[in-house]
């Protein structure tokens, strides 16, 4: 069945200021490896705009306003050290969160299997009332939400296996037993959350690794840990906050996957959704700073996304 | 033969070092190790008293990756102060300590080099090059200590 891929060109138009690693440029290396003939069977789709009961789910109104307040008309505002924004950021926040809705209700009503949102801003360092980390909206966040209150769903997994934990997705879902949450990560590195001993209402499973882990230690964690709670969870969607920043060309972090483990990953995720979910996907895009190696990781995982089954072995 | 065994710290020490203030810039501290061959420079207040270290590890570590930023933020921590990443209460020497066990010190320690401190000020620096052209001037050139005053 068809793999979905929502962007929109007002997610290249977010500017960071000169020299940022979370660029527009990430995007444009993203999209053009997704236009070459291996991918020639996407469906291409653009991202609309998240409204604002889309957004309340789970960011309050007043933090929301504070976002669009600080909005400058022109040149750059910092929010904190990592987070800056300029005039265009605000529409590129609402078409990232936008995008997942949109997707979610693609997925869940059938009209593809899969989808993945190449969108920055990224999202899952957005608490309910911080921006941080390059992040302004918990976009992943929005869409399980989406994807529960929307469409009824019981139980929808996020898996995070971007380098960095994602305190904002958390701090979210941590309280409602209707999401899981499953976090690989680098220990001791940003935002410093993300120990094993937090673990929600248990619906939070945080894996941090030493740095140096690689493909060994994703297989090891995964068999151990993610697949058996995913399973017991059974979940009715899965989506991935996709961060490829655990890639061992990564200039921010120390973990050392390469593209065949994304590939991998990619394909055990969308097994567990085939036997459970009829291999519905939802996959975001959050962090990932080598460009070469980000476009790469992101070709094999959408390729992995669209080689997925849509049925499994246990209906 | 065993001429170094009469070395003291003060005969191989670089004296009246160039140090720093506790408020000195990094951006300041790393134009002093462009343009001087050191490894760690001390920090002093206004009286010389000696109080911290900061070596170019401590410098690199303040530009290490971290939980306080997502990409560390090199302009803002190159406008940090020293005291900031120095590293506070720093083994130092006497001047009169033999060099020897100086040199014992360094090995122990891993260190590359040592502030020497007299009453509590600051009097000078000791590298391991120091002590090699100790060791030099001890074993090739057989030349007496620098120093007046010691048992010959
Ligand atoms: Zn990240």
């Amino acid at each position: 069945m068809t793999t979905l891929l929502y962007t929109h060109p007002a997610c290249l138009e977010h500017d960071t200021s000169f020299g940022h690693p979370e660029c527009p440029a990430r995007l444009t290396a993203i999209l053009n490896a997704l236009r070459t003939a291996p991918f020639a069977a996407l469906e291409w789709r653009d991202a609309p705009q998240a409204t604002v009961e889309q957004l309340t789910r789970i960011h309050p109104r007043a933090y929301i306003e504070r976002i669009f307040a600080r909005v400058p008309r022109q040149g750059n505002f910092a929010l904190d050290g990592d987070t800056i924004l300029s005039p265009q950021s605000g529409e590129a926040a609402l078409r990232a969160a936008g995008a997942v809705c949109a997707a979610v209700d693609a997925i869940v009503q059938g009209e593809a299997s899969n989808a993945f949102c190449a969108i920055r801003p990224p999202g899952h360092h957005a608490e309910p009332n911080q921006a941080m980390g390059f992040c302004l909206f918990s976009n992943a966040a929005i869409g399980a939400a989406h994807a529960r209150v929307a469409h009824g769903l019981a139980r929808v997994a996020i898996i995070d296996f971007d380098v960095h934990h994602g305190n904002g997705t958390q701090a979210a879902v941590e309280r409602d037993p209707g999401y899981l949450y499953i976090s690989t990560h680098q220990a001791y590195i940003y935002p410093g959350t993300g120990r094993r001993g937090e673990r929600g209402i248990g619906n939070i499973v945080n894996i941090p690794l030493l740095a140096g882990s690689g493909s060994a230690d994703l297989r090891h964690v995964w068999r151990q840990e993610i697949e058996p709670a995913l399973r017991e969870f059974k979940p009715q969607l899965i989506l991935i906050s996709a961060g490829f920043d655990a890639h061992h060309m990564d200039p921010l972090a120390e973990l050392n996957f390469n593209e065949e483990d994304y590939a991998w990953l990619t394909r055990r995720i969308s097994a567990v959704a085939a036997d459970f979910c009829a291999g519905q996907v939802v996959s975001i895009l959050e962090g990932g700073y080598n460009l070469s190696a980000l476009a790469a990781s992101v070709a094999a995982h959408v390729k992995a996304l669209m080689e997925a089954p849509a049925r499994g072995h246990t209906p | 033969m065993y001429e170094f065994l009469k070395y003291e710290v003060r005969d191989a020490m670089t004296a009246d070092p160039i140090a720093i203030g506790p408020n000195a810039r990094l951006r300041e501290v790393e134009e002093i190790f462009e343009n001087h061959d050191f490894n760690g420079v001390p920090v002093v207040d206004d009286q010389r008293r000696l109080l911290g270290i900061l070596t170019k590890f401590d410098l690199l570590k303040a530009f290490g990756l971290g939980v306080h930023a997502l990409a560390p933020h090199y302009d803002a921590i190159m406008e940090q102060p020293a005291a900031a990443v120095m590293t506070h209460d720093p083994v130092s020497v006497e001047p009169r300590l033999p060099l020897s066990r100086l040199l014992q010190k360094l090995v122990e320690m891993r260190t590359k080099s040592l502030p020497v401190v007299e009453n509590g000020r600051l009097v000078g620096i000791i590298a391991r090059q120091d002590v090699l052209k100790a060791l030099r001037r001890a074993t090739i050139q057989h030349e007496i200590p620098l120093h007046q005053d010691s048992p010959s």
